[in-house]
Parts: structure tokens; sequence; C-alpha cells
């Protein structure tokens, strides 16, 4: 039913990962995980911000913990603002680019048995609800404006929330959860995620969760995301009312064609062909800190560590004019214009995952193991087994 | 929505002990055909609270399921069926779920419940 450790060791980089089945809660005494204290061991939840000197990013890190709403399921501002508030604006052109599915997701879900209830926590366009035609797919996702695409679809999908299921416990036979986790703002909520897609699955029941990737194997994309800088932090990720205010990063946003965007495989394979420079497994494969250092900062300095992110998503004006919500975000701010590319650009809220965090994150749970992990197409990926 | 998400779904309001099962107000019910899938069948038989889902059914105008079922009932055609169309082909199209202990309901669009909760509930 699971990968083996061949299937899973061939999406993983060189020599990182080799095997595939051990026991959450032991898993710091790998030498692949060696680099988990770059993330921090502790609860709270540190990253690097930045200021600027002319061109060079002064590095210092900063707790947003003790500025995180008291209520881990209470929904903090960046996330309804840059994600929610975003996939609602950009929800028909997003699901137009979104119907390549991941192999090892495939894989995932053809492995259940027949007659198996699978939940989707936040199925986006339900690209993957229906994809094993002998089993059940219920899907939710907070975006409603994602969901009415999947029940247009015909597929059982309900508007909630992934932090706080309405589920009763135990009921589903597998879970997934892809692409999700990393647009929540705070560890706690990503923990808690976490703990329900475990809570609603049968004893037994597995749980696949990916996540991007702070090492991406394209390496320009990076560069072409906003780091969120310490106001952005304090003002978004803290309780302070939201404000409205355009990056003020010199790193500002860049044109992204679509193609470049995260998540479809053929598209990365094309980038890949045309860069000359990058051989991202053999880059990554060096256990040189420093080496992975400088694939994650690109040409840039000091980003080692940064893994909130603004990442844009390009909606072309004639996508934009149909929505007739554009104009609402262009005076709200969600939204600006690059009249070059003849686009709005809407910032999404990422934190993108360090290798190791993931498994850092499941790893006080006391009712899972987690059976499986690799990183595939920029993502790191866990399958969790329910064991009471 | 279907009542297999009804009997899956429960009030997660903060405070909330039991939100198991939402009662159904009924707007618009429609059916839609869905194939046969045994494994599915058996396989849920042994998760539904059969009480809740019987309940559902003839709230939604379908009143064929029994009070009680056992396993031993799995091997009826005629019930599985009945269980097959209670669970999968009766969808509330329009109306409400509503808590059982606050009674806050939850709507139900096009099919669509929305179970988002307001800040104050979680």
């Amino acid at each position: 039913m699971l990968f083996g450790v061949g299937t899973a060791s061939s999406f993983c980089f060189k020599g990182v990962y080799i095997n595939s089945t051990i026991i959450v809660g032991n898993i710091f005494s790998r030498r692949s995980f060696s680099t988990m204290k770059e993330v921090g061991t502790h609860n709270a939840l540190s990253l690097p911000t930045s200021e600027y000197v002319g061109e060079a990013p002064v590095l210092r890190p900063v707790s947003v913990r003790a500025k995180c709403s008291s209520n881990v399921q209470s929904t903090p501002e960046i996330e309804k603002k840059y994600v929610h508030g975003v996939y609602d604006a950009i929800a028909p052109h997003f699901s137009s680019t979104r119907f390549a599915k991941w192999p090892k997701v495939s894989a995932f879900l053809n492995s259940l048995s027949p007659g198996s209830l699978i939940l989707d926590a936040g199925c986006g366009n339900g690209k993957y609800l229906g994809l094993n035609p002998n089993c059940f797919f219920i899907g939710c996702d907070i975006s409603a404006a994602l969901v009415n695409i999947c029940a247009d679809r015909g597929h059982e999908v309900l508007v909630a929330d992934a932090v706080n299921l309405p589920y009763r416990t135990g009921y589903g036979d597998a879970a997934i959860s892809i692409a999700v986790l990393h647009h929540l703002s705070t560890e706690d909520r990503r923990r808690k995620a976490v703990e329900e897609l475990v809570r609603v699955v049968k004893k037994g029941g597995c749980i696949l969760i990916t996540v991007w990737a702070r090492e991406q194997e394209d390496t320009s994309l990076v560069e072409k995301w906003t780091p969120l800088n310490q106001r952005y932090i304090a003002e978004w990720i803290g309780p302070g009312s939201p404000r409205v205010r355009n990056p003020s990063s010199p790193r500002t946003l860049v044109s992204i064609p679509e193609a470049e965007e995260n998540g479809t495989g053929e598209q990365l394979k094309d980038l890949h062909a045309k860069s000359s420079k990058v051989k991202s497994a053999e880059v990554m494969d060096s256990t040189s800190q420093d080496k992975g250092r400088s694939l994650l900062t690109g040409s840039g300095k000091g980003y080692a560590e940064q893994q909130e992110f603004f990442v844009p998503w390009h909606l072309p004006y004639h996508r934009a004019e149909v929505s007739g919500a554009s104009a609402v975000a262009l005076a709200s701010g969600l939204a600006k214009k690059d009249d070059k590319k003849g686009s709005m650009v809407y910032n999404r809220y990422y934190h993108v995952f360090s290798e190791g965090e993931l498994e850092r994150l499941v790893s006080g749970l006391g009712n899972a193991i987690l059976v499986d992990r690799f990183y595939d197409k920029s993502n790191w990926c866990i399958i969790l087994e329910k064991t009471s | 929505m279907r009542l297999l998400t009804h009997n899956m779904l429960s009030s997660n309001i903060k405070g909330v002990a039991n939100g198991f099962p939402l009662k159904i107000e009924v707007e618009k019910v429609v059916q839609k055909e869905v194939d046969f899938n045994i494994d599915f069948l058996k396989n849920m038989f042994y998760k539904v609270e059969w009480k809740a889902l019987a309940e559902a059914s003839r709230t939604m105008g379908y009143a064929e399921l029994p009070e009680n079922a056992d396993a031993a009932m799995l091997e009826s055609d005629d019930f599985l069926h009945k269980f097959h169309h209670a669970l999968l082909e009766l969808h509330l199209e329009e109306g409400a779920l509503v808590c059982p202990e606050t009674g806050r309901k939850f709507p139900v669009t096009k099919g669509i419940p929305n179970m988002l909760l307001h800040e104050d509930e979680v």
C-alpha cells in the first residue's frame, strides 16, 4: 500500500533520503536533518528580516510568535487577504492552470483500497477529487470560489477551514493535504492542520501532505518572490489592524510568466531544459550548507533562512476584466497592474518549508508515524499513518 | 450535499460538546444517479451512524431505510440499493444544517455547505 524504498528515493535528491519507514520522533538523529538547526527547534517561529542598506540586506532574526493570535483557529489577517482573498479573486484563472496531476499524489491515491473514503482538505479546484474511480472523495477548501468550481464538476465539496475541520473523528480512510500548509502563517496553525488531518482518518489510515520547499528546483523562481520584511510580519501576522501598503522591499515584483508558476511538472522540465545553469539534483546533493545557501539566495545575499514570501500571481487583463473584481482589488491594494505583462499581479502569502521542517512539524504527534517522505517537484512530501 | 457528507459533518463551534448530527432544513432536494460501488457501501456501513442516516433520509423525503440495520443486511441487494440511494444519490441542494446544541445555521447553497465559523465561534 505504501511506497517502497526504491520509489521514494527515486524522487529524492540523490543520497538525501535512503529509507522510507521511521518512527516520528527519532528523525532528529538522522544526518539528513543536520540542517534543522537553521530553522530552530523551539516553538517560536524564527525568521530573519531584512533591512536594506543600499543593495545589501542586513539580517536580523525576529520572533513572530508573540504577535500571533492567541487562538490558533482564528485566521490571521495575512491569510485572509493574501491567501483567501487572492484565491477568491483568481479562482477561475488559477483553476484553468491547475490540471497537471503530480504522479506521486496519483500513486498515493491509486494505492488506497477500493471503496475508501478519501478526504481532501484544501482541495483547490479539485484536480485530485475522483482520481481513483474506485474510491469516494470529499473535498473542502476555504475559498468558496474554488469550491464552486469543484461542485460544477460534480464533486462532493464544502467550504471549511483545514485548521478546524467540521468532521467527525476517524470517518475518513485516508486524507490528502496538497499545497495547503504553506499558506498558513504560523507554526501553531500548520501543526493544528496536521492534527486535524490525523484526527479525521481512521486508525491505520494514511495521510499525504505536500508543501512547497524553500529548496526550489528552479532557483530563478525564488528570486521572483518578495520576501516579507519585518514590517509586513508586524502588520499582518501581528494583531494590528490591516493597512494597505505596497512592499517596501527593493526586491519588487518581477514579472513571471504563468509557465514558471510552481506546480506543473512539464513546465518545470521545460524551464530546466532552457536553463544551462540549473542542475538542481547535483547542487542539492551537496552536504555543504554554504553551497545550499548560495543556491537559495541566488544572486542576492542573506536570504538563506527567509521562508516568508509573497509569490506573485499574474492574472491577464482579459481574465481580470471578466471577473469584475479587478477594480476592487486595485483599490484595496490587493492587486497592482503590470502593463508590460498585461496582467494584474496578486501576491499570495507563502511560508516555504525548509528541509526537515515538515518532519519536525509532525514529530510531536502521539497518534501517527511517518511512513514515507520525499522531495518531488520542489515540494517536501510526507506520508503519515494514524496509529491510534 | 450528500447524506454521506451529512453523516460525517459535525458542528465545531467552540464549546459545543456534541455537534452531531446536524439537523437538516430542506428547501430543495435533487437526485443524481451514482455508479454502484459495493466495496464502498460495505466500507461505509461500519462508519455511518445509522440512525442519523435514516432520519436524514426521511427528512429528505426518502423513507425506505429501516430504523435499524445490522451487517447481515449487507447480503441483501435490496438493502444495498436503498443504502446506496440514501447515502449517495440524495442531495440537499438548498437549505441549511443546524447545530444541535446552539441552533446556529450553516447554509447549504447550490449543494455546497458553508461550514466556516465566525470569529467568535472559534
